[in-house]
């Protein structure tokens, strides 16, 4: 007769096994948060390499912290905090890369309201097209790039790492009001900038 | 009244800067009342740009989720575990 298959420990589980020195416990919760955690660090350095050692370092305050986790909270919270102290301490050590003024790129509107008459074309019917799209993928993970902290964290883990509002709020310490705030000003930003890009390609095609 | 500037023909309360800035992240959402709901939609019908902004907004949703998932270097948990054990070791 073959063993029972062995539940699946739920996070709290793992985090009282590694209180009680069960390094086994330890390897499962690398396996389960690993590639989220070098994920979410790359979405701040930018670099495979830094996110890499990001990455470890994260896993090392887990081990060196996880006796102050205070069991009433959340888990994944928690450690995503930890994994951006890390991503951000690591990058506090390289020179700083300019960022954006986002109101600069925000839409314009008439004192009436309405939209400024500005270059409107539907750049959007390239998108259906695969290869268009993965180079305006490719120049939207830029222009991510170039937003401060504050909004450049909120549109890369609710659009890319598609990590849940709420857990979002939590981890940032922000209000869900607040983070809702940045999301659309990063959205508009990067529409913005995307459009640029559209609207300069289709004018070279036009050009000949 | 057509604003001949911009091409919105849209009346009412809800112009295009209250839609994009106040009304878009939640419409999308499907969070927004149902009155305000219709009143999103009855200016979207009159509106040119506000149609063309919205499609590029939503443009940059579809664009962004390409990004994922991103390629995790081979072996990253085995040289995680490693780490960690030679820095406990390093400290003992």
């Amino acid at each position: 007769m073959e063993a029972a298959e062995q539940p699946t420990p739920t996070d709290l589980e793992l985090v009282q096994a590694i209180k009680a020195g069960d390094e086994r416990a330890f390897e499962q919760m690398v396996d389960r948060y690993h590639a989220r955690v070098y994920s979410l660090s790359f979405g701040v350095l930018r670099n495979a390499e830094d996110a890499e050692e990001a990455t470890q370092d994260t896993f090392l305050q887990l081990y060196r912290k996880i006796g102050t986790f205070d069991e009433s909270r959340k888990f994944f919270s928690w450690f995503y905090r930890v994994a951006l102290n890390s991503a951000y301490s690591r990058a506090r050590k390289r020179p700083s890369a300019p960022t954006v003024a986002i109101e600069d790129y925000l839409p314009r509107f008439n004192s009436d309201g309405h939209l400024a008459s500005v270059d409107l074309r539907d750049w959007s019917i390239g998108v259906e097209d695969e290869a268009a799209a993965r180079e305006l993928a490719s120049r939207a993970e830029e222009f991510i790039a170039e937003l401060s902290p504050a909004y450049r964290d909120v549109i890369w883990m609710y659009d890319v790492e598609e990590i849940p509002a709420d857990q979002i709020a939590e981890i940032l310490e922000i209000s869900i009001p607040a983070f809702k705030s940045r999301l659309h000003r990063a959205r508009l930003y990067v529409r913005q900038r995307l459009g640029e890009i559209a609207g300069s390609a289709r004018r070279e095609k036009a050009a000949g | 009244m057509k604003n001949e500037d911009t091409g919105c023909h849209a009346p009412g309360d809800v112009t295009c800067q209250r839609l994009i800035l106040d009304y878009l992240l939640a419409f999308e959402e499907g969070t927004m009342p149902a009155d305000e709901r219709d009143a999103f939609r009855r200016h979207i019908e009159m509106c040119p740009p506000c149609v063309e902004f919205l499609s590029t907004y939503e443009a940059t949703g579809r664009t962004l989720k390409l990004l994922k998932p991103r390629d995790i270097p081979p072996d990253l948990a085995k040289a995680v575990v490693s780490f960690v054990r030679s820095r406990r070791r390093d400290k003992e």
